[in-house]
């Protein structure tokens, strides 16, 4: 059989926006940039694979070139794509251990209390960072010793009293490390009057993985979520995902990366705010009082390359008394595991430093971002507290 | 969703039209797919420079007059045109980017192959020309470019320049300065495009307390008592009329930069100042997402469907639609046809196919298809189907009856056309405050 791989990055016309705007050439020289690495990497790649380049590592998947892309190329795909064509990952224990986030959080969440005191110790930060490279600057996730769907089956019996229903793909990190994202969506959609449901069972969307090269690993993960909501969308109306880059992935990623075809359900996986906003042009809104903050909204990479942004926007515009501002729309520079690297610890932060100062320079009460990844970046790199749009729309609820 | 105004594209058009609506105080949108022709664009403003028999203009305003009907230009009137050029650099000027003119006259405008192009704004950077040069006060022309970089190349500027009837007896210094001299790592120089040099300077250069001592001491050197000297733009996107400006101090010399092969710094300089203007006024920048169709009833444009968003239409009380020409696509072609490819509006191409294109183009001559594109009213509403769609309006290059390139009016059109069709908006909505 003929092995013909996609050309239609031939759709390139070598304007190089997609390098003027991404975050990693920015700061990192040795990335020669997504118009390199990309398109024209790839001529050559066909050509012979011995002229694969490694600086192909650098890209975080941020997929702001294709954003940009004046001639909608899929730039970030072209590069995961040859990434893992090439052998472009470089897979030790480290990468195991960040991407397999669903496999480390029910190993984690059991022994909740001991690992965090753990992780945050000193001593064991060096140990982490000399044997794996996990950079001890960075602050690792908290577990929860309660994990969401512990949490849930508490819940169960009320959502079944509504005549709507919605499942709910909660992601590895509502799960195992901070459930309050998801009581809040709950919260949020009950005064709705849609009540909730979980999958039987789920796996991790698989983000991590594709970013650490685990490609196999995320399409049957891939393939379990897809006979989950195929399953669950039998009793629901929708599969929601509060976490932008798990919405992306099962949306998106699956069809065009792991080539899992989702063609089928793709519309009735979305985003939350998506849903919810939907639902307010229906006329389905929450009592709401006002909370009379001054918010910043940083929007996350993700979310952008989704066309999420208006929606979340809609959703924050809606609260009463809630004065929001737009930050520029810059990457913060985390990019899930990418930053807890200790080789791109420095990257990271540098990638990041225009979204600090931007927020360093404001007077406002709270950041607002919906991904969790750009909320502990800017946690541990500003003064400001983040909350989730969730978060602010539940204070919110009368 | 429902907003005041959405705007289809988010280049020079787009975006002007656009602060003008945010800062009337009405809730709009920017629906941009991709980053738009400005990064390519010179990052100066041309309003009218060149006739049709291919004379210069000196005076822009006064040559407007005498256009044929169908020009944009006589849409919006000459007066719209003035009261939105000062719009235009006041805003500018608000983001931190003041643009010079010469009162009612064209001034020129350098490029990177030595071509002098009129043009009305112009950056703080660039030396403005007379239009038609005299040599009285240049006698001698330096050009430096940084060893390596290839985008811009001294030897086929000078050549350009010397064809100019006024630079024939001008002594040209060609010199590069060389990375070492200035202590920066570019690792692979050939690889280097503008904003990669730039972004090194930043880091290698700038970042040292005597950064711009380094630059203006290797300048000098190189340019030696030259009248004039010009260097690409590579210094920096944002402050960078600023770099110059304190390397014209420290030097004593007169320096001009020029925009380089894509991507253009002063192009990119002049978007991102746009962009950050009009979130500064509240409004909403959505990027990468593009407009498929639109539902229209009862000559009105209802609602718009989304690439990212299909299920979920957004509306606007009013639309203005400035996706650009072909290069942009805000206009298609096949061998039979030009449309308007996001609403299928009426595209006037008036000739028979056969008159499209000019074969002897190169000798001055202009392409027709320069001039097609979408037809409107004076109000510039445009037709579909022969009927007019009353609440969308049209501004920039998607426009017909102009040949930006030739006539050198892209960013005047642009301008004023976005400037009209917020105007025209905001007459009709009651909850826009009137700010001008």
């Amino acid at each position: 059989m003929l092995n013909i791989i996609d050309t239609s990055f031939d759709n390139c016309i070598k304007c190089t926006v997609c390098t003027t705007r991404c975050p990693v050439a920015e700061v990192n020289p040795d990335y020669p940039g997504p118009k390199q690495a990309g398109p024209d990497g790839e001529r050559l790649r066909i050509k012979n694979p011995a002229l694969y380049d490694e600086a192909l590592k650098h890209c975080t998947n941020c997929k702001r070139c294709e954003v940009v892309c004046p001639s909608g190329v899929q730039v970030g795909t072209v590069i995961q794509l040859a990434k893992a064509r090439h052998d472009g990952f470089k897979k030790g224990p480290r990468e195991f251990i960040l991407s397999h986030t669903d496999m480390m959080g029910s190993l984690s969440a059991s022994t909740a209390p001991v690992v965090n005191i753990a992780t945050q110790l000193k001593p064991v930060k060096k140990l982490l960072d000399k044997v794996l490279g996990i950079d001890q600057r960075q602050t690792l996730p908290k577990y929860t010793y309660q994990t969401f769907r512990r949490w849930f089956k508490q819940q169960k019996a009320q959502q079944t009293r509504f005549d709507r229903q919605v499942s709910f793909f909660h992601g590895c990190f509502t799960n195992y490390n901070d459930p309050t994202v998801g009581k809040h969506l709950v919260a949020v959609l009950n005064a709705m009057n849609i009540g909730v449901t979980l999958l039987k069972k789920e796996k991790c969307c698989g983000v991590p993985l594709i970013a650490n090269g685990f490609f196999d690993k995320a399409r049957k993960n891939a393939q379990l979520n897809m006979g989950q909501f195929a399953d669950t969308l039998a009793d629901s109306e929708c599969v929601l995902a509060t976490e932008p880059s798990c919405a992306m992935t099962l949306r998106d990623e699956y069809p065009e990366v792991l080539h899992v075809d989702n063609h089928a359900i793709r519309e009735r996986i979305l985003f939350a705010a998506a849903f919810i906003t939907r639902e307010f042009a229906k006329g389905n809104k929450p009592g709401m009082k006002p909370l009379n903050l001054r918010v910043a909204y940083h929007s996350p990479c993700h979310l952008i390359k989704q066309g999420g942004v208006i929606h979340t926007m809609e959703l924050l515009n809606s609260i009463p008394g809630l004065d929001v501002m737009m930050l520029d729309q810059k990457c913060c520079g985390m990019s899930g595991t990418y930053g807890f690297k200790k080789e791109n610890y420095q990257t990271s932060r540098n990638i990041g430093q225009g979204v600090f100062d931007q927020i360093e320079a404001l007077n406002v009460d709270y950041v607002v971002t919906d991904c969790q990844s750009c909320k502990m970046q800017v946690e541990m790199n500003t003064a400001h507290k983040v909350m989730h749009p969730l978060t602010l729309m539940a204070q919110s609820l009368i | 969703m429902k907003y005041d105004v959405i705007v289809i594209g988010g280049g020079l058009a787009g975006l002007t039209g656009a602060i003008r609506c945010a800062e009337a105080g009405l809730k709009t949108v920017v629906v941009s797919a991709g980053e738009s022709a400005l990064a390519f664009a010179s990052g100066a403003i041309d309003v009218f420079g060149i006739e049709k028999d291919n004379a210069l203009v000196e005076f822009p305003f006064a040559a407007i007059r005498h256009l044929p009907s169908m020009h944009p230009y006589q849409k919006v009137g000459t007066g719209s045109l003035q009261q939105a050029l000062t719009f235009f650099t006041g805003q500018m000027a608000a983001a931190g980017i003041p643009l010079n003119n010469h009162g009612q006259q064209n001034h020129g405008r350098l490029t990177a192959l030595g071509a002098i192009r009129p043009a009305w704004l112009s950056q703080e950077g660039t030396v403005s020309l007379p239009l038609r040069t005299s040599t009285e006060d240049l006698r001698r022309v330096a050009i430096i470019n940084i060893a390596g970089f290839r985008d811009f190349q001294p030897a086929l500027m000078a050549a350009g320049m010397q064809q100019q009837p006024g630079f024939c007896e001008v002594e040209f210094i060609l010199a590069d300065i060389k990375t070492e001299t200035l202590n920066i790592n570019t690792r692979n120089a050939y690889e280097l495009r503008s904003l990669e040099l730039s972004r090194t300077l930043k880091r290698d250069l700038f970042s040292q307390p005597n950064g711009m001592n380094i630059l203006s001491s290797a300048l000098q050197k190189a340019a030696g008592n030259a009248d004039l000297v010009v260097i690409p733009s590579v210094l920096a996107v944002e402050g960078g009329n600023d770099l110059i400006r304190q390397l014209e101090t420290l030097t004593g010399l007169r320096i001009c930069e020029v925009a380089t092969l894509p991507p253009s710094l002063p192009g990119m300089r002049m978007a991102s100042a746009l962009k950050q203007r009009f979130r500064q006024l509240g409004g909403m920048f959505l990027e990468g997402d593009q407009v498929l169709s639109g539902c229209f009833e009862e000559h009105q444009l209802r609602s718009l469907k989304t690439r990212l968003n299909p299920d979920m239409p957004i509306s606007a009380s009013h639309y203005i639609l400035a996706t650009g020409s072909f290069f942009s696509q805000g206009l298609a072609s096949d061998r039979h046809h030009m449309t308007e490819p996001v609403f299928g509006l009426d595209v006037e191409t008036s000739q028979s196919r056969d008159q499209w294109s000019d074969s002897r183009f190169m000798d001055g001559n202009q392409h027709n298809f320069s001039h097609f594109g979408i037809n409107t009213n004076e109000q510039l509403n445009p037709y579909r189907n022969g009927q007019k769609i009353n609440n969308l309006y049209c501004a920039g290059a998607v426009l017909n009856g102009f040949n930006p390139v030739q006539e050198a009016s892209s960013g005047g059109v642009a301008i004023s056309t976005g400037w009209f069709a917020a105007n025209r908006i905001i007459a009709t909505m009651p909850q826009a405050e009137e700010t001008c």
